[in-house]
């Protein structure tokens, strides 16, 4: 055989860079969250994200840019929403050659889109992202009943007059009600909060465990707002500059008082009420993501790396385990993969859907019988340091518009991360810092992320 | 002429369609007027006709099946739920029960119990042979009790069987002994859902199953019949446990439900559908009072 000079496969340019590379987050940017019917009752999703992505381009000078794809997406869409983030971005200041996609995962809608962008970043598909979330309760779309709805496609079909007489004829009064969007679990027509109900009662969570997680959350939320912490974050919208349902001067007396409103008809005292759960919020977020190359092109600085994700689901249907508990599995396999413990993480965020969501999250991870029989392992999964989790708040203070949560969280842990580690290397340590994000979401599912200080 | 064994009365009558439950009620009510006036409240005889009937050549409608999909909350594939084939099949036994010498009144019997086997799964497209017989007529504690009993063939083997239990209330056998078992005692588990029924839950399953029994249709209806309000088909509440087990259930399985108090519509019942053994158990009650509407199992058969 002839021997063969090593050469350089056309296929293989020399320029392409070593794959998977890193994808890291580079900022983000959000309007404040408000309460459902308060300042953005007559904004629509397209509106909000259109809103957030200006804000976020303003802020990293990207007016007319093309971005390698935007994702964002709304738990509570509209039919005719249906290119929601392409249109948002034809409406925004970026290039109209951006291209955009919607995504739609409940709950982790947005975290979701944080982490597909991200694998396509990686994978050397994109050199920049941005990935959002939006939703709005006030806005939310009406549909016809499913009888009306039959009705009007039939005679749209229909070719012969008899045949729309016939259409039309079928049609009863009560079939031009309106037909609103639930919160409810189609499968078992709970709503989330009567479900997680069912879980706190297993887990045995206190109301006064539940309040103080609720109080901690609105304490940090206020403190980081008076820090400054969120002034490269969020983009006042609509007169609002802070998250409406923010009370800094709430108390846990002040939250001893509410009515309890989920679990009241369980054979065991009913602790959740409006304040220890999350309230009905509209809001928007984006996150802007990036090569190292691109972050340097653009003179932007890299804050976090997104390390890696796990997805997970449980079958609450027939009652194995709670609606929100998805996380509980989905974490150990995450961290597993990375050779971690809980304690090994620097900062913990489990979105607060419920303040019970948190505590039932940690119980499961402290139960050593939970931790052989459930997770396979030795004894109990760990515990977090109340210290490093929700450490700026979480959605019992900022409010929780649905897809519009994992944008907030990713973007204010990337900024925590890449400050700590600011601080930790002037200070001579040159040690990791990791942050956990986990997100439970309707139908039982849950997204859980892994963040790393850039 | 069906192929393989057959189980059940030697005499057959073969019937050109599976009769209308419409036109069975009508005849229903009839006999049932019929017999109040010839025997009072006593079965008019011992015996249950020994004759099958037979209906060949059954097979599903898609649009029918869609309809019943939707309403019972199954997957919109070509596969026939277990209560479907109940739907294409009873209205055979249905007719039985309505002959002159069936000894029971078919107004106002209630369905006390139902047993399906479910061999093979059945899809659309599958031509079925249908045979029914009823058997085993049997004192119980409030009257009268019968099994209707409902064999589904394809390509001559038994798919799919089903055994329906009917009481006719007040309706003694000659010297027959009292059945006096008590009701069990029923404590509501913990639930893992619930039901929303609304009022017309009824006549949407009555359009979709034939069965316009008045007493499903509407409150005045229903009151005719000595009802507060407008009841759930038994079998649609069964039905709706056997969607809740979803793909758990597998192809070949054992789906039997015991009814007590009957769901008054509109309807918000607690349900609790969860694994159970091999297979999975329901639980169907009032939220308010702990009244238990049924329970039952879907067992996998090996």
């Amino acid at each position: 055989m002839a021997t063969r000079k090593p050469s350089t496969s056309p296929a293989t340019p020399t320029t392409a860079p070593a794959l998977p590379r890193t994808a890291y987050v580079l900022g983000g940017n959000r309007i404040p969250f408000a309460r459902a019917g308060g300042r953005y009752a007559q904004a629509s999703n397209q509106d909000m994200l259109t809103a957030a992505l200006d804000g976020l381009v303003a802020r990293y000078g990207l007016q007319g840019e093309t971005i390698g794809e935007v994702a964002a997406g709304a738990v509570l869409k509209h039919s005719r929403d249906f290119n929601l983030t392409r249109e948002a971005v034809l409406g925004s200041t970026l290039a109209a050659t951006t291209p955009a996609y919607d995504v739609q995962q409940a709950c982790a809608t947005g975290l979701e889109t944080v982490v597909s962008l991200s694998n396509k970043i990686r994978l050397g598909q994109l050199e920049s992202a941005i990935a959002g979330g939006v939703d709005t309760t006030s806005d939310a779309p009406i549909a016809v009943s499913d009888r009306l709805r039959r009705v009007l496609l039939d005679l749209s079909h229909a070719k012969t007059p008899q045949q729309r007489l016939k259409a039309v004829a079928r049609l009863r009064p009560k079939d031009l009600a309106p037909a609103t969007p639930r919160t409810s679990e189609p499968r078992t027509h709970l709503s989330m909060g009567e479900h997680q109900a069912l879980t706190t009662a297993q887990w045995g969570i206190t109301r006064e465990a539940q309040d103080e997680v609720a109080l901690r959350s609105h304490q940090r939320l206020a403190a980081a707002y008076d820090a400054g912490f969120f002034d490269d974050l969020v983009t006042p919208y609509r007169g609002l500059t802070r998250d409406a349902n923010l009370r800094a001067d709430t108390s846990l007396e002040k939250l001893a008082q509410l009515k309890p409103t989920f679990g009241l008809g369980l054979d065991t005292p009913a602790t959740m009420t409006a304040g220890n759960s999350t309230p009905l919020t509209d809001g928007a977020s984006t996150v802007l993501l990036g090569s190292a190359e691109w972050a340097a092109a653009h003179d932007l600085t890299p804050l976090a790396a997104v390390v890696d994700a796990e997805a997970g689901a449980v079958d609450f249907v027939h009652g194995i385990d709670g609606l929100l508990m998805a996380p509980v599995f989905a974490v150990p396999r995450l961290l597993a993969r990375h050779g971690l413990r809980l304690e090994d993480l620097d900062y913990v965020e489990i979105h607060e859907a419920f303040a019970s969501t948190v505590l039932t999250t940690l119980a499961a991870w402290e139960s050593a019988e939970f931790g052989r029989e459930r997770l396979g392992l030795d004894g109990a999964f760990g515990t977090v340091d109340p210290a490093r989790l929700n450490v700026h708040g979480s959605s019992l203070a900022a409010g929780h518009p649905f897809a519009a949560t994992g944008g907030r969280i990713v973007a204010t842990m990337a900024k925590e991360l890449h400050a700590r580690r600011a601080a930790q290397v002037a200070a001579g340590d040159d040690s990791p810092v990791r942050a956990l994000v986990s997100v439970c979401a309707a139908g039982g599912l849950g997204l859980t992320a892994l963040l790393e200080a850039a | 002429m069906t192929a393989g064994p057959t189980s059940g009365p030697t005499s057959e009558v073969v019937l050109p369609a599976v009769p209308g439950l419409g036109g069975l009620y009508g005849r229903g009510v009839v006999a049932s007027a019929r017999s109040a006036v010839a025997g009072g409240a006593r079965a008019t005889s011992r015996g249950l006709p020994d004759v099958a009937y037979v209906v060949h050549d059954v097979h599903a409608d898609a649009d029918h099946l869609t309809a019943y999909q939707h309403l019972l909350h199954e997957p919109g594939t070509d596969a026939l739920p277990a209560g479907y084939v109940h739907v294409l099949a009873f209205p055979v036994a249905m007719a039985l029960m309505v002959r002159p010498d069936f000894p029971l009144p078919l107004l106002g019997m209630v369905h006390l119990a139902n047993r399906v086997e479910q061999r093979r799964p059945l899809a659309l497209g599958d031509r079925l042979a249908v045979r029914a017989w009823s058997q085993d007529l049997r004192p119980h504690r409030s009257g009268t009790q019968v099994d209707l009993v409902t064999e589904v063939r394809a390509e001559g083997e038994v798919a799919w069987r089903g055994v329906s239990t009917y009481l006719a209330k007040g309706v003694r056998l000659p010297d027959a002994p009292r059945d006096e078992t008590p009701r069990p005692d029923f404590t509501p588990p913990v639930r893992t859902g619930c039901w929303e029924l609304p009022a017309d839950v009824g006549r949407r399953y009555a359009a979709v199953s034939g069965d316009r029994n008045p007493i499903h249709l509407s409150p005045v209806t229903a009151r005719a019949l000595g009802f507060e309000r407008a009841i759930a088909h038994g079998m649609y509440t069964a039905s709706r446990a056997l969607a809740d087990v979803g793909a758990a259930r597998g192809d070949a399985f054992v789906w039997s439900v015991e009814f007590a108090a009957p769901v008054l519509l509109p309807a918000t019942p607690d349900v609790r559908v969860a694994p159970d053994g091999d297979g999975h158990a329901f639980t169907v009650w009032h939220p308010r009072s702990g009244r238990l509407h049924l329970s039952g199992q879907v067992i996998p058969v090996p």
